[in-house]
């Protein structure tokens, strides 16, 4: 460690050179500038002079003889996602605020993250996201083993700095975790997901930050107070503070689809120690499988579903895990969901809600804008970006759902020119 | 008072199950007679094991030397009627030996003449509120309260705790055909208010002392503020679109000569002109040819059902909050005397009966009225608060929401609510002048919620104070043993939603407020839970033309549920034509329609699809239709929104509805153009320095740092949002890297040598300063890794090789000038170069 003496003294100079050097960066780019900004933006490190020739052969429709897409531009794009980097860098910052409720990146590596992480490397269809019963492990020889009762394994990949390209290794939620495969549900499924979304409340917030962080619509967005309020469970005050203006122009337009589709994680918890464990860090995801029986409400419905059911006696009594889209009709049919001729679909349980979630439009367009947003480092301004966009959310469903694909599309059209 | 014993309660048991058969036959008798269904309602019941009258709280209680009560009934009728309304203010001025006007049921001469005489008809036992006594003050009839409505509900009470309470009332529902009327046009107020503007100009011309905010004794509604929007949206329930003669503002000046500018009659007809102009521009909402809908009903006209079934056996104060106009609230226990609460501050009527408390405002009562409060429970010991609330908010704290109390410091009782949790202040022997230490609800439980709720707290020597949420007990055991009430204090005031200082405020709206002096069994407090609050309506919705059956309709209980819903809930169908079963009749899709239209929001029976099965109905209880309630949200107030409802499917008629596509919004503007450079994150920081110096991320010095500035390094790309504290952590970062990388001889040859030896133990002035060497063998080499060049393949973007290397060189000048070491140079070069823009700026 240095002093910091020399710490304080260098850091003047560094800032001096800082504001000198930064006033001299220019955009005008040939192949070599292209091939350093895909590099600089898919990896976020720099690549080496090796590496910076190969990509500007590829882009320059020469290629190397190997690689993929070699000797196209998309080969140089490729080339950069093959930098350990890309995978512990960017696609850990890309997914890491998914994870928990403060969007925050500083978190440790957990089963959510590394899981995306693994079927992005793999090209797993990504429309699998929300429902696959998958899991990806990491491999060391002083790996602590998964546990359903901590992140210990993950910690450990991220303290040591594991190559998470090589040593990811793609297994099964129900041969890891124990849980029955017809109950798992992909990244929701997830150890770290149950903790942020399942723990405590009332399991909306599964749905929610579902919504927010792989259809990119929070509940403001999808709002609409037409839809039919049946499915409105009994916690949700009819009359706030007395005003029911309140519930029919706000509450029901949210809660409306909401409750009928949140329905689907009613056997979902996250158990915890609340007095010797109040951050939940050895908690459990729980699930009511068939014959479970929850002692408050007589079925396989967690009591969670039952809190303040005495807000409004008339409201929805959840017996079960099935799952209405009421957002097939009005305004959110806007949201393209799959055959968009059923006004209408139901389903038991999170597999199926999140096979309804991640084939809609909305689903696809939110990878492919966050993933834009990744590389470009804006958010699309003009037609030209929107239309980029949409040959993006064309080329990432007829890829089956390959989201190195948009990763490169963006990466090439943002690379200057 | 103590619980009776064993056989005395059985007693009473049969005498009132004798009664509740008696009125039970005489009931059945006069359904079967016009032809009505009877049904058995739900729930109810409940209610004592003993019923007890309260002591006589008649003005002229003790000064009666006629012939004793020969009977027991007598002796109650005493107690609990006659005692309240012989007095010459009330009954006693005409209905006496003395006024000669028959029936002389207030007689004060012989009691055992009065209650001859209040029997049938003056008194219906079987029925308390269709007694001429109850009908007759409801009308108007001598009324000495200022509310007809109050006499009436207190009349009421003064015969069911003649007769036995109201506690055992078994709680029917008595369906009967409605009229039948087709769904009519209907005006509905249009969104703008311009139209509004002449009724407008009269209210703010002749009805701003009193009804506007801003006056010493405001007066809701406040449809007499300049402000014509809030005008407006307070008024509609006060006009009647379709007959504007029978709007309440024509009504208070033609008929209730309620503060006329000058000719009453005038003045009406002016109001009336005005709404007719305002009617007249109105289009009537015609109904869509094309639904499939039911006959249409008003909230009137529907069928009460009873809100019998509340446990009131030992009330004391009753608060039903029905007036809905003037500045007084009224007991109506019957219990005299009675506590009528004036209002003070903010406090207004809400919709649906109840009072709504805003910003200081409060009801109080008088203390000498109060002291019932404290002469009653104290002789019992025990009693019990309770309440049907929505609390405004759940972040107010030390906010009284009933008390009786003196000042901020002394109390016999109060029901407080702080935050999440309800407070119970109780002055006992073993508690303080103020109550204190208060007994609450627990913080994580959450208890009290902004919402309707059912509170009840109870005292009793044995039990302590108690609470109870939604019928529930909350599970909280008072810590403080109960003691006796000998030191209450009989000059203090009931007083809602404040403290009589006017120092507790509480913000909410209370529906119902009932003291017992009693504390109430958990029975008996779920019991009054189920009853609820406020007046519901069963509304039967004709359809027979439909489902091709007799007399078939589709039923809802409706209620007001606050001053901007209704309730709507246990739908069902049934025929009152007791042979008619409906046989496989589709139903599919039903909305709720008012005033000609079907309500935007709120349709929860839309998703509704069932088929009317013969093995499902009941003659007698009809088919249900589903669990589940919804609100519909008021347009022109219960006195005039008419109800009807809508099918897609019912029997053989349809109406295929199809949604019409959402619109897609506007492609949006493009945006301005926004830089297509940023700033590499901190991860990517430091993986980029890892990459480009060769030492590792987990390296121990490295990581130390890492983990201490990675929270100020950068999170997001754009460059508008970097900060000089960044720059201060990236330096940190790459100063660490660079003086691991010098220290370190594998990386560092690796690194800086060209083929040539660098000797960085060398002093000052020996390996520098501007030799070749350090520009060949650090200064390019630096330049070279983080600008991605070389000699042959410059960087066309990012700064050029020779000023970032001229930039260095004069770097190691000015350093190797002051004495630093030659390692240290070294160090500060790689920093400067690995903490640039260079490396930075992606």
């Amino acid at each position: 460690m240095l002093l910091r003496t020399e710490l304080s003294k260098f850091a003047i100079v560094i800032a001096t050179a800082f504001t000198l050097i930064i006033t001299s960066v220019t955009a005008s780019a040939g192949s070599r500038e292209k091939a350093k900004r895909i590099h600089d933006r898919l990896a976020g490190v720099p690549a080496s002079q090796a590496v910076l020739d190969d990509m500007v052969s590829d882009i320059d429709g020469i290629g190397d003889g190997s690689g993929t897409f070699d000797g196209t531009p998309a080969g140089a794009a490729y080339t950069a996602m093959q930098n350990s980097a890309f995978y512990n860098v960017t696609l850990k910052n890309f997914a890491m605020p998914w994870t928990n409720r403060e969007f925050t990146v500083f978190a440790p590596l957990n089963d959510y993250v590394a899981t995306f992480i693994g079927m992005v490397r793999d090209d797993v269809p990504m429309n699998q996201a929300l429902s696959a019963d998958i899991l990806y492990i990491g491999s060391g020889g002083s790996i602590p083993a998964y546990s359903n009762s901590d992140n210990a394994h993950y910690e450990a990949l991220d303290d040591q700095g594991v190559n998470l390209r090589d040593n990811l290794i793609q297994t099964t939620q129900s041969a890891v975790t124990g849980l029955d495969s017809s109950a798992t549900a992909g990244l929701m499924t997830t150890r770290a997901a149950a903790k942020s979304f399942f723990i405590a409340g009332t399991n909306r917030a599964m749905f929610r930050f579902t919504m927010l962080n792989h259809l990119c619509h929070d509940m403001e967005q999808v709002a609409d107070i037409t839809r039919a309020p049946d499915r409105i469970r009994q916690d949700v005050s009819r009359s706030p503070g007395g005003d029911s203006r309140i519930f029919l122009n706000n509450c029901i337009g949210c809660h409306s689809g909401m409750d009928a589709m949140a329905q689907a994680f009613a056997y979902y918890d996250f158990a915890f120690d609340a007095d010797n464990d109040p951050e939940a860090e050895n908690g459990i995801m729980t699930y009511n499988g068939p014959g479970v029986v929850d002692e408050v409400t007589g079925t396989r419905v967690h009591s969670k579903y039952f809190n303040n059911n005495s807000n409004f006696d008339p409201g929805f009594v959840t017996l079960d895990d099935r799952w209405s889209n009421y957002w097939r009709a009005g305004q959110n049919k806007l949201l393209g969901w799959s055959d968009p001729s059923e006004a209408m679909r139901h389903g038991n349980g999170a597999k199926s809600l999140g096979e309804e979630l991640a084939n809609s439009e909305a689903y696809a367009r939110c990878q492919v804008e966050k993933v834009f947003r990744a590389v470009c480092l804006r958010d699309p301004v003009d037609a030209g970006d929107r239309g980029q966009i949409d040959t993006m959310i064309g080329d990432f469903i007829t890829s089956n759902y390959n989201l190195k694909q948009p990763f490169a599309q963006s990466a090439l059209f943002c690379s200057g020119s | 008072m103590n619980a009776p014993a064993p056989a005395l309660r059985q007693l009473h048991r049969l005498e009132r199950n004798d009664a509740l058969r008696s009125r039970m036959s005489s009931f059945l008798l006069w359904a079967m007679m016009i032809g009505l269904l009877l049904l058995s309602g739900c729930g109810g019941g409940g209610g004592a094991d003993t019923t007890s009258n309260p002591p006589g709280g008649g003005e002229g209680g003790g000064d009666y030397n006629g012939p004793a009560p020969q009977t027991a009934d007598v002796q109650a009728f005493r107690l609990a009627l006659w005692e309240n309304v012989r007095d010459e203010n009330r009954c006693g001025a005409c209905h006496s030996a003395v006024g000669g006007q028959d029936p002389m049921f207030a007689r004060s001469d012989d009691v055992n003449l009065a209650y001859a005489a209040a029997i049938m008809p003056v008194v219906n036992r079987g029925d308390p509120d269709e007694s001429l006594l109850v009908t007759q003050v409801a009308d108007g009839h001598f009324c000495w309260l200022t509310s007809n409505e109050a006499c009436a509900d207190t009349m009421e009470n003064y015969i069911e705790n003649w007769i036995g309470g109201s506690g055992g009332a078994v709680n029917e529902i008595e369906l009967s055909i409605p009229i039948q009327k087709d769904v009519g046009e209907s005006k509905n107020f249009p969104d703008d208010s311009s139209g509004f503007s002449p009724i407008h100009t009269l209210l703010t011309t002749y009805c701003a002392d009193c009804h506007v905010d801003s006056v010493d004794l405001p007066q809701q509604p406040y449809f007499a503020v300049s402000d014509i929007d809030a005008a407006y949206d307070v008024v509609k329930s006060k006009i009647n679109l379709d007959t504007p003669e029978d709007s309440r503002l024509v009504v208070r000046l033609g008929s209730e000569f309620h503060n006329c500018w000058d000719d009453c009659t005038a003045n009406a007809d002016e109001m009336e002109t005005a709404i007719q102009t305002f009617s007249d521009s109105i289009v009537p909402t015609e109904v869509d040819p094309d639904l499939v809908i039911s006959k249409a009903l008003l909230l009137g006209d529907g069928i009460v059902a009873s809100s019998g079934g509340r446990f009131e056996t030992n009330v004391i104060a009753l608060y039903e909050f029905k007036t809905g106009t003037g500045s007084t609230a009224f007991d109506t226990s019957g219990v005299e005397p009675a506590i009528n609460m004036t209002f003070s501050g903010d406090v207004e009527w809400v919709g649906g009966y109840g009072i709504r408390v805003t910003e200081g405002g409060k009801a109080q009562g008088l203390t000498d009225t109060s002291q019932k409060l404290r002469d009653r429970i104290t002789l019992t010991g025990e009693y019990s608060i309770e309440a049907w609330v929505v609390p405004g908010n759940v972040v107010q704290e030390d906010a009284n929401i009933i008390s009786y109390s003196g000042s901020d410091t002394s109390r016999n009782f109060t029901l407080g609510q702080t935050m999440y949790n309800y407070d119970f202040f109780h002055r006992s022997s073993t508690t303080g002048a103020n109550g204190d230490p208060a007994h609450s609800t627990n913080d994580d439980d959450e208890d009290l919620q902004a919402t309707l709720q059912h509170v009840v707290v109870t005292y009793d020597p044995a039990n302590g104070r108690r609470i109870y949420v939604n019928g529930v007990f909350t599970d909280d055991i008072d810590e403080t043993e109960g003691g006796n009430l000998s030191d209450w204090a009989s000059n203090f005031a009931l007083v809602f939603g404040n403290e009589t200082s006017g120092n507790r405020e509480w913000e909410g709206t209370l529906r119902l407020v009932a003291i017992h002096e009693r504390a109430l069994t958990e029975e008996q407090i779920l019991t009054n839970f189920e009853v609820g609050v406020g007046q519901k309506f069963y509304l039967l919705f004709n359809v027979s033309d439909h489902v091709g059956l007799p007399d078939a309709y589709v039923v809802f209980a409706v209620s007001q549920f606050d001053s901007y819903s209704y309730l709507f809930e246990e739908p069902f169908f049934i025929s009152l034509d007791e042979t008619a079963v409906p046989n496989s009749v589709p139903m599919m899709g039903m909305r709720i329609g008012i005033n000609g239209r079907e309500a935007t929001i709120g349709q929860a029976y839309r998703t509704l699809d069932t088929t009317l099965e013969a093995a499902d109905y009941s003659a007698a209880s009809g088919l249900s239709l589903s669990p589940t309630g919804t609100i519909i949200g008021l347009e022109k107030g219960p006195e005039s929104d008419e109800f009807f409802l809508t099918f897609e499917l019912l029997g053989s008629s349809s109406n295929v509805v199809v949604e019409a596509d959402p619109i897609a919004p506007p492609t949006p503007p493009d945006g301005a153009p926004v830089s297509d450079i940023g700033v590499r994150t901190f991860d990517e920081i430091n993986y980029s320095m890892a990459e480009l110096t060769g030492v590792s991320i987990t390296n121990s010095n490295v990581l130390e740092t890492y983990e201490t500035v990675k929270q100020q390094l950068p999170t997001t790309e754009n460059a508008q949002t970097f900060l000089s504290s960044h720059q201060v952590a990236i330096s940190q970062l790459a100063i660490e890297y660079c003086s691991e990388l010098v220290d370190n001889t594998t990386l560092r040859d690796g690194f800086f040598n060209d083929g040539t030896a660098f000797n960085f133990a060398a002093p000052p002035g020996t390996a520098a300063p501007l030799g070749t060497n350090w520009e060949f063998q650090v200064v390019l080499p630096l330049v070279d890794a983080v600008t991605q060049s070389t000699d042959l393949q410059p960087m066309a973007v990012g700064p050029t090789r020779t000023d970032m290397r001229d930039e260095l060189l004069a770097l190691i000048t000015r350093l190797g000038g002051s004495g630093t070491a030659t390692n240290s140079i070294a160090k500060g070069t790689c920093a400067a170069a690995l903490g640039s823009a260079a490396l930075l700026v992606q």
